[in-house]
C-alpha cells in the first residue's frame, strides 16, 4: 500500500453476505429464498473532499490494478471544494458475541415450519388475517485503510415478525410483534409472539379514540426508547451538527432536561445495534449524549469529530457497499429510582402510551413525532379505558424538561433506522418514564 | 446476452417455467455540506433475479453477480420446493410491444461535472432568500438497462434514466426542504428547488400558534402523496384485499372518494419516471382506473394473486430494486380531477408531514406533525404557523376532498396537484 500524491487518505470496506427470507401469509408460504451479494466502497480523501467508488462484485486487487482503482476515486475527489480534516481515535475491534444456535445449522424447511407455528398462534377468534416474516442476514466485512489499519469480522442478524389483523363490524385493527437479534436463531418456541399480536389486534377493536391535546403522559420502555432515538439521538449526529441542521448545535453543556435524565448511545452493548468496530475502523464506545440533563457529547465519525469536536468518534455505520454515515446504534434513557406506582400516581390524570409504530424528527426545527401502538387513559393514578391511534409530538428543547421520573428497569427493543437512503439495525430502550405536559395527537372528539 | 439463454435452457430442464430479470446501471452523485461540495460518488450496479415455477411452487433468488447465475438458479429452485403450491396459470407469452423507451433520455450521462453544475444552479436559486442558510443537498444522475426474459420466449429490453436534486435549508429554527426528479436534465429545475427550500425556511420563521379546531386544509403534493402512499394505496393491492387487510375490500362500485377525484395508474405516460410497456413479470401494462369520479372500480393484481383471486393480472407487478421479488404496486400513480384556483379562499396550507409512516394502514387513522404550515390568504401563502398536529381518518377524508389545485408535479411514483380537504382537525399546542 503506497501513499499517492494528492491522496490524503483512503479506505476500502467490502461486505459480502447472504440473506434468507421466508414470508408466510395466512398459513401459506408465500415465498422463501436466498439472496447473495458482494459490494465494496472505496473512499479517497483528496485535498478538497471525498471521491467515492461503489463497486459490485469486488475481488481484492493489488499493485497496479489497485492503484488504478484509487486513481479513479481520486479523479472524483477533484469535484468537491470542501475543507475536510479527519480526527483521530482509538482503533480496536471487539469480539462479536457468540450465538446460542447458529442459523446456518437449521434447515430452511425447519425455519419455515417454526415460522408457520408462530403465525398459526395468531389464529384467534376475530382475527381475519395473519402474516409472518423471517429474515436472516449473514455478513462478512473486511476493512483496510491507508494507515495500514485492517480488520474483518462476521456477524449474523436474524429475526422474525408476526402480524394479526382483527375485524368486527367494519372496524379493523392490527397487532404486530417483531423480534430481531444478534444472538443466533430465535424462532424456536415463540408462539407467544403470535398470541400477543392477536390479543393486541382484538383488544384494539374495543379501544376508544384518544382526544388530542396537552396532557401528562406515562411512556412504556419501548415508546420512551423511541423518544430517546427521535428526540435526542438524531439531533446529536455530528454530520447534522456540522451542517447546522440540528437544534443541539452550539448547546454543549446547556441544560435541556432534568437532573435525572441521562441519554446514551452505546454500540458496544450486545443488542441489535451492536458493532464490533465502526465503518471507518474506529473503536466503538459508549457515548453519553445527555448527562444529568445537560448536552454532554455528540455522535461522530472522524470528519465530524474534527469539524465539531465535543463527542466520540466510532459512530460511522454503513449498509453493504454504501459510504458510512454518522448513525445511532443502541440508544436509551438511563434508569432512575422511581417505582411504577410512583410514576402513575405522579401522572394522576393523563394517558399511558405503549408500543411503537415508529417516529420521525426534523432535527433542524427540533420537532419530532411518534406513534404509540396503544394507550390507556390514566385517571387518579390508575389505568382505565384503552385507547388507540395516539401519537405524540414535541419540541426537543422543551419536551425533555418534562421527563420528571424514570423507572428502575430498562428494556431494549430492536428495529431498523433509516437515514440518507440507508437502513441500519438499531435498538432503543428506556425504563418507564413520566412525561409532564405531553402534546398528544388523536382524532377523538369531546 | 448469451448467458441468459443458457440459463433459461438449463432452468427449463429442471422446472416447468422460469423468468430472468437482469439489471445493470451506472450512476453518479455529489453532495453539499452547507454551500460546499463535500463528496462525489460514482457507482456501477448489476443484478440478477430468477424466479422458477414448478407445479405451482414459486421459488426465487437474486444476486448482484450475474456470473453466479448457476448458484442463483439452484437457490431459486430450492426456495420453490419449500413454497406452498398454488393455482398457477402460467407466465405470460411474448407480445409485440412498442420499441420506444418511455422513461429514458439518451442524452443523460452520469457525469460528475454535471452533478456539480446542478448543485451550483441550486445554490444560485437558494441565494434569493439570504435569510436562510443551506445545510445540505444532493444531485444525482443515473442510467440503467433492464433485460427481462422468460421460458415462454419473452425477451424485453428497457432503458431508464433519472436526474434528481434536493436541498435542505434552515433559518433560525425553521427548516425547508425541496426536491425535483425527472428522466431528463432539462425537466428538472434546480434553481427553483434552491429557491423553494430557502423560501420555506425563511418564510416559516416566526410562526404563530394555531388553536385546535377544524380547518379547510390544502395538502401540498408532497404531504398528500406521503399519506396516500402509506394509507390508501396499500388498500388497492389485490393481495391485501384477498388477505382481509384492505379497508376497501368488497367495496367495488361504491363511492370511496369525492366525485371530483379520480385515481389511476398510467404506465404509458411519456417522460414520467416509472413508465413501462411491461411489468416486473412481463405482463403488458395498461391504464388502470382504480377510482373513477369517486367510485372504486378495481384493484391491482400480479400473476399469483390474480390466480388466487380468480382474476387476471393487471400488469401491476413492480420490483423494489434489482434484488426485489415482483410484488403488487403501481407505475405512475396519477391523482386527477377538475382543477380549480384553490388558493383564493382562506385555508391552512401544509407543505409536508412528519411521521406519515406511523399512520394505521388498516383503519386509516393518523395524527402527524405538520411541516411548513401557512395561512392562505388572497391567493398566496401568508402568515406561517408555528407547528401543530393534523389528525383524522384518511379514508373518510377522501370523501371530503373539496378541490384540486391547478399544477401537478411528480413526487416519487405519484403525479398530483395540491389537494384541498375541508373540515380537517388540527391540534394546536
Amino acid at each position: 500500500m503506497s501513499e499517492k500524491p494528492g491522496i490524503r487518505y483512503y479506505d476500502l470496506r467490502q461486505t459480502s453476505g447472504q440473506s434468507t427470507h421466508i414470508d408466510v401469509d395466512n398459513g401459506v408460504i408465500e415465498s422463501a429464498g436466498t439472496t447473495f451479494y458482494n459490494k465494496a466502497v472505496i473512499r479517497v480523501l483528496g485535498p478538497r473532499g471525498w471521491g467515492i467508488l461503489q463497486i459490485d462484485n469486488y475481488s481484492p486487487l493489488s499493485g497496479k490494478k489497485f492503484d488504478e482503482l484509487l486513481a479513479s476515486a481520486e479523479k472524483l475527489a477533484l469535484v468537491p471544494d470542501d475543507t475536510v480534516n479527519l480526527g483521530d481515535a482509538p482503533r480496536t475491534i471487539r469480539k462479536v458475541p457468540g450465538v446460542k444456535e447458529d442459523c446456518r445449522n437449521v434447515s430452511i424447511e425447519e425455519k419455515a415450519k417454526l415460522l408457520l407455528a408462530v403465525e398459526k398462534a395468531a389464529d384467534q377468534p376475530l382475527v381475519t388475517s395473519r402474516r409472518a416474516n423471517y429474515l436472516e442476514r449473514i455478513e462478512n466485512v473486511t476493512f483496510m485503510d491507508s494507515s495500514g489499519s485492517e480488520y474483518s469480522y462476521e456477524i449474523c442478524r436474524s429475526g422474525f415478525s408476526v402480524m394479526a389483523v382483527a375485524s368486527r363490524n367494519g372496524t379493523v385493527q392490527m397487532g404486530y410483534e417483531p423480534d430481531h437479534t444478534i444472538h443466533g436463531f430465535n424462532l424456536r418456541h415463540r408462539e407467544d409472539k403470535g398470541h400477543k399480536a392477536a390479543e393486541m389486534a382484538v383488544s384494539l377493536l374495543d379501544a376508544g379514540m384518544a382526544k388530542g391535546g396537552k396532557m401528562n403522559a406515562v411512556l412504556d420502555p419501548e415508546l420512551a426508547g423511541v423518544l430517546a432515538h427521535e428526540a435526542v439521538g438524531h439531533a446529536s449526529e455530528g454530520d447534522l451538527i456540522e451542517e447546522g441542521n440540528s437544534v443541539l448545535k452550539g448547546r454543549s453543556g446547556e441544560k435541556i432536561g432534568n437532573d435525572i435524565l441521562t441519554i446514551v448511545d452505546d454500540p458496544t452493548l450486545h443488542e441489535f445495534g451492536f458493532e464490533p468496530v465502526d465503518a471507518e475502523g474506529i473503536a466503538v464506545a459508549r457515548t453519553e449524549i445527555i448527562r444529568a440533563g445537560r448536552v454532554n457529547a455528540f455522535l461522530h465519525n472522524r470528519q465530524t469529530l474534527a469539524a465539531v469536536g465535543n463527542g466520540v468518534a466510532g459512530h460511522a455505520r454503513a449498509m453493504a457497499g454504501e459510504p458510512p454515515l454518522v448513525r445511532m446504534s443502541n440508544t436509551f434513557i438511563e434508569t432512575g429510582d422511581a417505582t411504577d406506582d410512583e410514576i402513575f400516581s405522579e401522572c394522576k390524570n393523563g394517558i399511558f402510551l405503549a408500543g411503537s409504530r415508529g417516529g420521525q424528527v426534523d432535527p433542524g426545527r427540533g420537532v419530532f413525532q411518534f406513534n404509540a401502538e396503544y394507550g390507556y387513559l390514566i385517571e387518579n393514578g390508575e389505568k382505565t379505558r384503552m385507547v388507540r391511534d395516539v401519537s405524540l409530538s414535541g419540541e426537543i428543547l422543551s419536551t425533555l424538561h418534562g421527563i420528571l421520573l424514570c423507572g428502575k428497569n430498562r428494556v431494549m427493543h430492536s428495529g431498523y433506522c433509516g437515514k440518507g437512503g440507508q437502513s441500519v439495525p438499531v435498538s432503543d430502550g428506556a425504563p418507564l418514564v413520566f412525561l409532564r405536559d405531553a402534546v398528544v395527537g388523536g382524532s377523538g372528539l369531546d | 446476452m448469451a448467458w441468459i439463454d443458457e440459463l433459461l435452457l438449463e432452468g427449463e430442464k429442471r422446472v416447468d417455467e422460469l423468468e430472468v430479470y437482469s439489471f445493470s446501471g451506472t450512476s453518479t452523485s455529489a453532495e453539499l455540506k452547507q454551500r460546499r461540495v463535500s463528496l462525489c460518488t460514482s457507482s456501477v450496479e448489476t443484478g440478477l433475479c430468477i424466479r422458477t415455477i414448478d407445479k405451482g411452487r414459486i421459488g426465487s433468488s437474486s444476486t448482484n453477480n450475474p456470473k453466479e447465475w448457476r448458484a442463483c438458479l439452484d437457490a431459486a429452485i430450492a426456495g420453490g420446493r419449500l413454497a406452498t403450491p398454488q393455482e398457477w396459470k402460467g407466465l405470460p407469452d411474448p407480445v409485440v410491444l412498442p420499441k420506444e423507451d418511455l422513461s429514458f433520455d439518451p442524452t443523460v450521462s452520469p457525469d460528475p461535472e454535471i452533478t456539480r453544475d446542478l448543485l451550483s444552479q441550486m445554490l444560485e436559486g437558494a441565494s434569493e432568500h439570504p435569510d436562510a442558510t443551506v445545510t445540505s443537498g444532493g444531485a444525482g444522475i443515473g442510467i440503467g438497462e433492464i433485460t427481462f426474459a422468460n421460458s415462454h420466449g419473452i425477451r424485453y429490453l428497457s432503458r431508464q434514466s433519472e436526474v434528481s436534486v434536493s436541498l435542505e435549508a434552515i433559518s433560525g429554527q425553521s427548516t425547508g426542504y425541496e426536491f425535483d426528479h425527472a428522466v431528463s436534465r432539462t425537466l428538472v429545475n434546480p434553481e427553483k428547488v434552491g429557491e423553494q427550500a430557502t423560501f420555506l425556511a425563511a418564510r416559516s420563521a416566526g410562526g404563530k400558534d394555531i388553536p385546535t379546531g377544524d380547518y379547510n386544509v390544502i395538502f401540498s403534493p408532497m404531504a398528500y402523496a406521503d399519506l396516500m402512499s402509506n394509507i390508501f394505496v396499500p388498500a388497492l393491492s389485490g393481495r391485501n384485499v384477498l388477505q382481509n387487510r384492505s379497508k376497501l375490500a368488497g367495496r367495488i362500485g361504491e363511492q370511496v372518494c369525492a366525485p371530483l377525484l379520480s385515481l389511476y395508474d398510467d404506465p404509458h405516460r411519456k417522460g414520467a419516471e416509472r413508465s413501462t410497456w411491461f411489468d416486473a413479470e412481463g405482463t403488458p401494462t395498461r391504464r388502470l382506473d382504480f377510482v373513477k369520479d369517486g367510485t372504486l372500480e378495481m384493484f391491482a393484481y400480479d400473476l399469483k394473486t390474480a390466480c388466487r383471486a380468480g382474476t387476471e393480472s393487471t400488469g401491476s407487478a413492480i420490483r423494489a430494486g434489482f434484488g426485489g421479488l415482483p410484488a403488487i404496486g403501481h407505475h405512475n400513480f396519477i391523482i386527477d380531477g377538475k382543477r380549480e384556483e384553490i388558493f383564493d379562499e382562506p385555508a391552512v396550507y401544509v407543505h409536508s408531514v412528519v411521521g406519515a409512516h406511523t399512520a394505521n394502514p388498516m383503519s386509516g387513522d393518523f395524527s402527524v406533525e405538520m411541516s411548513n404550515p401557512f395561512c392562505v390568504k388572497d391567493g398566496a401563502l401568508a402568515e406561517p404557523i408555528r407547528g401543530a398536529m393534523i389528525t383524522g381518518n384518511f379514508f373518510d377524508l377522501q370523501k371530503q376532498v373539496a378541490a384540486l389545485g391547478k399544477e401537478s408535479r411528480a413526487v416519487g411514483s405519484y403525479i398530483l396537484p395540491p389537494v384541498k380537504i375541508n373540515n380537517v382537525r388540527i391540534i394546536g399546542k
